[in-house]
Parts: structure tokens; sequence; C-alpha cells
């Protein structure tokens, strides 16, 4: 399964990296391809392209804040979190993306 | 005490509440009264929009402000555990206070999430739960910055 996300807290300088980094090791321990993009205190890291939002199964907003570029994932199925618990629960949320992409097939 | 120029250790540490540690990280800069209100309501209205466990027992209260003029990471490790930090976050034994200059380097900014990437790891916040003393677990804090 290909997926794609962004991790944005209010300050963006601490959920937002452990957000993405757990994020993208529950992923990737579930053999999946994951790559989580961060929006802040730096600016946009880990940015996606296009083609990788295009091609992803689905989409995880793990966000407290209002992101930019949020229509590059329009008509995608997303799944959006608080940061919170995307730092709490990252199997689970990988588990519950999966669910909703095998709901769909 | 200083470990480098980025952080700072205080291992043992006794404090009971989430307010007197709040209190002390608005007095790591100094007296100022203003300032020191200032850092404690920002760090309180931070823990209002979600609860900043990162981890079992380790909690990563921050704040950016253009009243902060050194950008540190404060590690409390607590003698006891604080019981109720909040609703969430129960036993608190490890502290990992952000304070963030506003408007701070790219560079220092990068070191810092760096940083913070790495307490992703449960294995790497276990150690640090799990060391006996302070030169073991300041030794703990910097492996991930030089790798």
């Amino acid at each position: 399964m290909k997926i794609v996300g962004v991790a944005a807290c209010t300050v963006g300088i601490a959920h937002t990296y452990i957000a993405q980094e757990k994020l993208e090791t529950a992923g990737k321990k579930r053999g999946h391809e994951i790559q989580i993009e961060t929006q802040g205190t730096i600016g946009v890291e880990n940015e996606l392209t296009q083609k990788q939002i295009d091609e992803a199964d689905i989409v995880i907003l793990a966000v407290d804040v209002k992101i930019a570029g949020r229509e590059r994932f329009e008509g995608k199925r997303i799944i959006q979190v608080s940061t919170e618990i995307a730092v709490k629960s990252p199997n689970k949320l990988i588990e519950k993306a999966e669910q909703v992409v095998n709901a769909q097939k | 005490m200083e470990t480098n120029s980025l952080f700072q250790v205080y291992f043992n540490s006794v404090f009971k509440t989430k307010e007197e540690v709040f209190s002390f990280l608005s007095e790591i800069e100094g007296n100022d009264f203003y300032k020191k209100r200032e850092i404690i309501n920002l760090l309180k209205e931070r823990e209002k929009v979600g609860s900043t466990l990162i981890a079992e027992h380790v909690v990563m209260p921050h704040v950016q402000s253009s009243l902060i003029n050194k950008s540190q990471i404060v590690f409390i490790h607590l003698k006891k555990p604080i019981k109720d930090w909040d609703y969430h976050s129960k036993n608190v034994r490890l502290v990992i206070g952000i304070l963030l200059k506003e408007n701070e380097n790219v560079q220092i900014k990068k070191s810092i999430a760096s940083f913070i990437r790495a307490l992703a790891s449960e294995d790497f916040v276990s150690r640090l739960l799990n060391s006996r003393e302070k030169e073991d677990f300041t030794k703990k804090i910097l492996k991930p910055l030089e790798e």
C-alpha cells in the first residue's frame, strides 16, 4: 500500500516531527511505502510530489493547524487526526488506513 | 548544568506538580517577572491544545517566544514521578522542555527537530528512562546527534 501524509502541530517543533517519524516507522513495519511531509517551524520538509500523492492509496493528515497545499489531496481518501493521536497510536492509525483502503477495494 | 550549547540536564530533580516544572522552565533564563509569566502562559496554552505526552512517562512541554533569548532543550529527569501531570499523563518520570527562540536560525531548528525525531524511538526513550546516572543519561541524549 502507498501512504502519504502531512504532520503539522501548533508550535511546529515537537509533535510535527515525532508524528512523522512514528507514522513512517509504523507504516514501513507493516510493509507499506510511506512518506509524511512535515510543515513545522523549519518550513516544509520531506515534501510530497504530486506523483506520490496521485499514486497513494490513502492520505493521513496528522494536523492540529490549517496546512498549506491541502488542495493537493482533493479527491483522495483522507484520514485526518490530531498529532496527539499519531504520536500516541501510530500502529492503530496505520491499521485503520489499511481497513479503509481494503473496505473500498 | 550545561551539556552542550543546546541541552541542559537536570537529573534526579524533585518536582511534585506540572506547575512547579513550568515555573522552573520559566526561570531558566532568569527571574524577570514578565518573562516568567509569559512563558508559563504559553506553556499552559499549548497544554490546552492537547496532551504533550510523547511516550509513556515522558512529556514534552514546549514554547516559542520572542522573549526567549537562547533556544534550549531542557531535560528534567525526576527523582519521583509526578503522579498527575494531566488527564492523559500519569506517573511522569521525564520532562523534556523545549524553549524555542522566535525566528531561530534554521540550523538550530534542524538540530532540535533531528533530536526530536530520535525520541520517536521507543527503545531510545526506554534507555533514557532507565538511566541510573546522570553521566550515562547525558551520553545517551547526545548519541543521536553524533550519528
